[in-house]
């Protein structure tokens, strides 16, 4: 059975076959010599390599994998994350997404200025302060609404001028991550 | 003392326990609503319940403190770090019911507690400060007038709360127009983390190195400092690497320091553990900058380098015990100690929290690697609390060999479900200003800073493609049940996109999960 599975810098076709003894794994038509055991209900070790003398660099990869959402899995090799879909969309990390500096920016996507600015809430968390209100006119990197999550208040702000067409949450509201907090225009 | 209450959670409830039961104490633990199974709790000898999970109605609440305490039958009360660490009205609730509060008295809490009494105390033992408010500013206090502060000190300035601590309620402010913003946050933080939302303003020094004095003081007028932290690798103000001794840390400068922040402590009657925190400028001077009453996050670098249990001596100093460490040794560290602290932060998204279950755990091991950690596989990361998971220390007998023995302790780290702060950590071991030991306060911000967001845990070829194996083995074993392993899946399925030999690719929803998924997706549209 051949699988599409999307990594971050590409998708590659795996496909599995039961062996003899454990599996066959082909990887974009390419067959790997892969020594996959079960370690646990999510969780296998890997040894990548002819294990024939001669060969050298039999690598051995701890690997756990979590699901996430529909689709989406969180596969740890050797202690660190890969990010895998095999479904839809193709799975990409955006650079410099969130906060680089001391408040997170958001509706930073639209820097089109056509586009609406969409505030939502960046973690799960409480609705401490909402600073503005429907039709209110924002500077850019004016703050709207301030979420606290464990501990941190983290200040939203707008990326770009623009006035408050709504405001979805009232203070002391609990959200989840990426409720749609304000849209500002 | 035969019986401690724990007034706390997380690791350092654990850090405690463990020192309870080193004593032959009995540990009492507490809990709020969603830490009822928190390792906390079931690594106790007793645990009782102070309510719900909103840190003002459990672990900010005196009265159901003091109530567990009474119900336990205990006879001290340990403060641990945060909460109601540095809180002198705990501290005198305590002592009111009969409690030994571990720590110092409440009116050394409050002296020192105050941030603007505690310059008062440092400059009257003749220890420098940095430039700043002489009275804070109350909740009521006009903008005007601190923004007139302000120009007087001169910017870049810092806000700070009067009740801070942990680089909560601090900001910078660069210029005149960000201050209101930044006061307005500063306060409503500080409200929400300590009940106080007062302010102090105190000029920004430039390329300062953050160095810190660990102190214990007993009830007979002992106190004795030990060698300094070096705490200056700091994100938004908060210590992310902590190491000692300095990496500038001469016999010269240590003799400087360590006396200046005794005579400190001396002056205000100190008693228990505590640390004084200076700032280092690039000349050589120091300035005092606060003082913690209370253990602090970063104590078990010190007892790596000097082999004293910093926790059993609090509570032997609260029995009354008189300190016979030999104090020329405390100041002269065996070897060199670095600690990382673990947070449920995602560093590839701006650090922001990540709370949820920890799918999986394994923590590192082996020679000279310590890991103090309140979390567990299965446990919980809740949303309501500071998301330090563990604090992973290494010991060498030279740096190079402590931050070695770090990368392959950090190596070995893998946490599953939440993200975690390694990624960042294994990246910045590596980098050149860490490895050297030249770095001041601001160094991790502009190294940030000059990634633009770039992730910290882009696999490499092999990597991904193994994570691609696993991926398309852990489908391929979920199609059938008779691979599936018993247990439940709750709310989870697996979507593949089957690449069919006729080459017209179709969903195919892996088990019985296809009306979960089927509900899943009517409630999306």
């Amino acid at each position: 059975m051949t699988f599409e599975i999307e990594a971050p810098s590409r998708t590659r076709s795996v496909r599995i076959a039961r062996a003899e003894r454990g599996y066959d794994v082909t990887v974009d038509g390419r067959q790997l010599p892969v020594d996959a055991v079960r370690v646990g209900s999510a969780a296998w070790s890997l040894l990548v390599g002819p294990a024939e003398a001669g060969h050298h660099g039999r690598r051995s990869y701890d690997v756990g994998i979590v699901e996430r959402t529909a689709g989406e899995l969180w596969v740890y090799v050797n202690g660190r994350v890969v990010p895998v879909r095999s479904g839809g969309q193709q799975w990409r990390r955006r650079r410099g997404e969130a906060s680089r500096g001391q408040t997170p920016v958001v509706g930073s996507m639209g820097s089109d200025p056509a586009t609406p600015q969409r505030i939502a809430a960046p973690m799960p968390g409480r609705v401490v302060k909402v600073l503005v209100k429907p039709g209110d006119a924002v500077a850019a990197r004016q703050g709207l609404v301030v979420v606290e999550a464990m501990k941190m208040e983290n200040e939203l702000r707008a990326a770009r001028a623009g006035i408050v067409r709504d405001v979805r949450v009232a203070e002391g509201a609990s959200v989840e991550a990426n409720t749609l907090l304000m849209v500002v225009e | 003392m035969r019986k401690i209450l724990i007034a706390n959670r997380g690791e350092i409830a654990v850090r405690v326990i463990r020192a309870c039961r080193d004593l032959g104490l009995t540990s009492v633990a507490v809990y709020s609503e969603c830490d009822r199974t928190s390792r906390h709790v079931r690594l106790a000898d007793e645990a009782y319940p102070i309510g719900p999970n909103a840190p003002a109605e459990s672990y900010l609440h005196i009265g159901r403190l003091i109530a567990a305490a009474r119900a336990s039958g205990a006879d001290a009360v340990h403060p641990g770090y945060g909460f109601l660490a540095e809180n002198e009205t705990f501290a005198a609730a305590c002592r009111d019911a009969g409690l030994t509060f571990i720590g110092p008295s409440p009116e050394v809490i409050a002296l020192m507690g105050s941030k603007t009494a505690a310059r008062e105390a440092a400059t009257a033992a003749g220890v420098p400060v940095v430039p700043g408010t002489d009275r804070p500013f109350d909740a009521d206090a006009s903008g005007s007038a601190i923004a007139a502060e302000a120009a007087r000190i001169g910017y870049p300035v810092l806000i700070k709360a009067v009740a801070g601590g942990g680089g909560k309620g601090m900001r910078t402010v660069v210029a005149p127009d960000d201050l209101a913003s930044a006061i307005r946050a500063a306060r409503s933080e500080a409200g929400a983390a300590f009940g106080d939302t007062a302010i102090y303003l105190e000029r920004r020094l430039m390329r300062p190195r953050h160095i810190e004095v660990q102190l214990l003081g007993d009830q007979h007028g002992t106190v004795l400092p030990f060698v300094e932290r070096e705490c200056s690798i700091q994100r938004r103000h908060q210590k992310v690497i902590e190491e000692t001794p300095s990496p500038v840390g001469s016999p010269e400068l240590r003799m400087r320091i360590t006396s200046a922040a005794a005579a400190v402590a001396r002056s205000v009657g100190y008693t228990g553990a505590g640390t004084i925190e200076l700032l280092l400028d690039e000349e050589g001077r120091f300035y005092f900058l606060e003082m913690n009453t209370r253990l602090q996050v970063e104590h078990p670098i010190t007892e790596l380098v000097t082999g004293v249990d910093l926790v059993e001596w609090q509570i032997r100093i609260a029995r009354g015990e008189r300190l016979d460490l030999d104090s020329a040794s405390l100041l002269t560290p065996r070897g060199h100690a670095i600690e990382c602290r673990i947070y449920a932060e995602d560093p590839d998204a701006g650090f922001m929290p990540s709370p949820g279950r920890i799918a999986a755990l394994t923590a590192p091991g082996g020679p000279f690697v310590r890991d103090d950690s309140g979390a567990e596989a299965g446990g919980e990361v809740p949303i309501f609390y500071d998301p330090l998971i563990s604090k992973l220390s290494a010991w060498g007998s030279d740096r190079p060999q402590a931050i070695a023995r770090m990368q392959r302790a950090l190596r070995e780290y893998d946490v599953r479900g939440i993200r975690t702060t390694v990624p960042f950590f294994r990246w910045m071991l590596a980098q050149r200003p860490f490895q050297d030991g030249e770095f001041h306060t601001a160094t991790l911000d502009e190294l940030l800073q000059q990634r633009e967001g770039e992730p910290f845990s882009t696999p490499d070829e092999d990597v991904e493609e193994v994570a691609a194996i696993a991926a398309a083995l852990h489908a391929y074993t979920r199609r059938g049940a008779g691979d599936t392993p018993p247990g439940p899946r709750v709310g989870r399925t697996l979507r593949v996109r089957r690449a069919s030999l006729e080459g017209s690719p179709h969903d195919v929803v892996a088990r019985a999960g296809w009306k979960q998924q089927a509900r899943l997706e009517a409630l999306r549209t």
